[in-house]
């Protein structure tokens, strides 16, 4: 039977009664370690250059660039940590919500049946870790992709049964 | 009217053969065109490979074509299609044999093209695009034009035995919009020439690093300085010189976008169906595109100050397509405004252009304001280098632009959402409308930078399978509960987005 009702938006389902979920405390070992990775490159590169570079402007130059490196990797590093309780996510009974950042916070949704194609992916580090990233595609090239990164495996691949089997009920 | 049977394993006209031939042939001259200019030049200065004759070079190049021809005439046999109740079927391939199936319900696109070659012989090539990757993409390449119009209406409908009711939906098309020499002319000379410019100048730079070695030969600086005479110092000269550049670079660049918009749109047609839109267009490239409201995903209605008080409106159509190239032939150019209005009513059946639209938060202004004084304060640094002492002047011109800039870009920034449509306005020398169903609506997200939410302002970004568009900087309850709606919307609808 067809019924068209007035719908009162104040008792629409709304995300501020969402309880978000965190990702997985170890991921934030992951971030910890690439980003060091990445700096002690920089460092290495930058004290090799110390040695190797002969150019007097560049020895003029380089405690300030060294002290400028650092403080941007403190800030870096600090922003990471905390944005890291930024990243969490909720499955409600028709979409998935994925929220994120610090400096600038998004909280994307992706309604289960625009679901076009879901992915599990592991990187080297994530699969030592046992951690996965969970890829929700919608249509076409300009939409909004969700990318859940540090779920526990186990995990992950429940939610990615779960809804494929939504998906695959609707259609 | 009889229609062709495609259930049995059809080939495209014999003609094929020869465009297959001919897009070969013209691949393969442009694969291999640096090599041809170096084989020249060194035969000019006569060094390596003069041991070749011409006549063997003759025969090489012959070889090479009749091994072209030989491939087309290959690919033509072993290029095979047929059509049953409710897919298309198309086996491909020479010695790697490929079969694609595509079912009916998920052809997003068939489209009608015709280049010069295909104009030639008089044959055409239909294109049918999912909504999927590349690859989905099928073109067959020469078919008479009645053929693939058949094609094309079987794809379209649901059951083609049905032949009675395609005549009865024959009987009613109209021919709706035919854009006159005037028009076509107009739209050209209100253009943004700004691109007609920069494609110019980036072709001439183009030309010139390719063969700057020649024109330095010709002495082509001399015979210009000497032309405009900087000798005589006279400041008025120089003026009138610089004017003149200045004025032949809006003329090159108007009649560039003129000729453009001749091109792209000789002969532009709106054809009106039972319930589809037909666009036939182009000079060069013919093509004729049928357009399903099931499938459109945004409209974008385009138009400035100039264009309004002329009557052009350009209505571009949105569908989820992976070409970007075919993307801006679904476009409908030199419209009036009730045109537009129909057109729209056409696609989305319960559309109206009354209502009330939403004003961003003034935080977007002043944001507007505070990027584009940044943006303006930056070019003080190259100015100084070109126009030393005097740099402060070109403040005069970015304060100007940034004055107007925010405010005709804040003037601009509406928003409305009804219980089906979504519109979003925006645009500085443009004025853009956006508009898109609910149920199409792919994905939402509420985007918010740590100095917003100080002061409670969010945006929400909303993508369909063709575009994301974004309602800038209101209130944060508002935002939420957008996205809420949005959201209950999306998901209480059982309706396909395409």
């Amino acid at each position: 039977m067809f019924t068209n009702q007035q719908i009162d938006l104040e008792t629409l389902p709304t995300i501020d009664d969402i309880v978000f979920k965190p990702i997985s405390k170890r991921y934030l070992k992951i971030i910890v370690l690439n980003r060091s990775l990445f700096y002690s490159l920089l460092f290495s590169a930058l004290i090799i250059a110390k040695f190797m570079v002969e150019a007097v402007n560049f020895h003029l130059v380089f405690w300030y660039v060294l002290w400028g490196v650092v403080l941007v990797c403190i800030i870096d590093v600090v922003i990471t940590v905390l944005a890291f309780k930024k990243r969490k996510y909720a499955i409600r009974e028709q979409d998935v919500i994925y929220s994120k950042g610090l400096l600038v916070n998004s909280i994307s949704a992706v309604p289960i049946s625009r679901i076009q194609h879901l992915e599990i992916s592991r990187s080297w580090l994530a699969r030592k870790f046992n951690l996965a990233t969970l890829k929700i595609f919608t249509a076409g090239e300009s939409g909004i992709d969700l990318s859940i990164d540090g779920l526990n495996y186990d995990e992950a691949k429940q939610i990615n049964d779960f809804l494929s089997g939504k998906v695959n009920g609707t259609n | 009217m009889e229609l062709t049977d495609f259930s049995k394993p059809t080939r495209q006209s014999s003609k094929g053969i020869l465009v297959i031939f001919a897009l070969n042939s013209y691949k393969f001259i442009r694969n291999f065109f640096g090599l041809f200019l170096v084989y020249g030049l060194s035969i000019s200065k006569n060094k390596s490979l003069a041991f070749l004759s011409t006549t063997h070079i003759t025969l090489i190049i012959l070889s090479i074509f009749i091994v072209i021809l030989v491939l087309a005439i290959l690919k033509f046999r072993n290029f095979k299609f047929y059509l049953d109740t409710d897919e298309f079927h198309l086996s491909t391939g020479i010695i790697n044999k490929d079969t694609t199936i595509i079912p009916k319900s998920k052809i997003q696109n068939v489209y009608v093209k015709q280049n010069f070659i295909q104009q030639l012989i008089n044959v055409v090539s239909l294109n049918i695009e999912t909504a999927g990757d590349d690859k989905a993409e099928i073109e067959i390449n020469a078919l008479d034009r009645e053929t693939a119009l058949d094609l094309k209406q079987q794809l379209f409908s649901k059951n083609h035995l049905v032949d009675l009711e395609l005549d009865e939906k024959q009987m009613q098309t109209t021919v709706f919009f035919k854009a006159s020499v005037k028009r076509l002319l107009l739209e050209g000379l209100s253009q943004s020439h700004i691109q007609s410019f920069l494609i110019i100048v980036s072709f001439v730079f183009g030309l010139y690093s390719e063969f700057g070695k020649y024109v330095q030969d010709l002495n082509l600086e001399d015979r210009l300085e000497s032309s405009v005479e900087f000798e005589t110092g006279n400041i008025l000269n120089f003026i009138l010189a610089n004017l003149l550049i200045v004025a032949l670079a809006i003329l090159i660049s108007m009649l560039f976008s003129v000729i453009k918009t001749f091109v792209s749109n000789y002969n532009l047609e709106v054809i009106e169906n039972e319930d589809t839109i037909e666009i036939n267009k182009g000079l060069f490239n013919k093509v004729s595109l049928t357009l399903t409201p099931a499938k459109i995903q945004n409209l974008v209605i385009k138009t400035n100050r100039l264009k309004r008080y002329l009557g052009l409106h350009t209505l571009s159509i949105k569908q989820a397509m992976v070409n970007k190239k075919q993307q801006k032939n679904f476009k409908i150019v030199a419209l009036e405004k009730d045109q537009v209005s129909h057109l729209v009513q056409k696609f989305f059946k319960d559309y109206n252009d009354e209502g009330v639209y939403q004003k961003p938060d003034r935080y977007y202004k002043r944001l507007l304001m505070w990027r584009s004084i940044g943006i303006g304060a930056l070019v003080n640094i190259p100015a100084f280098f070109v126009f030393g002492a005097y740099f402060w002047l070109i403040n005069f011109i970015s304060i100007t632009w940034i004055v107007l800039f925010v405010h005709y870009t804040y003037k601009k920034a509406s928003y409305q959402i009804t219980d089906t449509y979504l519109t979003i306005t925006s645009g500085f020398i443009d004025r853009l409308r956006n508009i898109s169903e609910l149920h199409k609506i792919q994905s939402v997200e509420l985007k918010q930078s740590i100095f917003q939410k100080q002061k409670n302002i969010a945006s929400v970004y909303i993508a369909t399978a063709s575009e994301q568009v974004k309602i800038p900087y209101i209130k944060e309850h508002d935002a939420r509960s957008i996205y809420d709606y949005l959201l209950f919307k999306i998901e209480s609808q059982d309706k396909n987005w395409m």
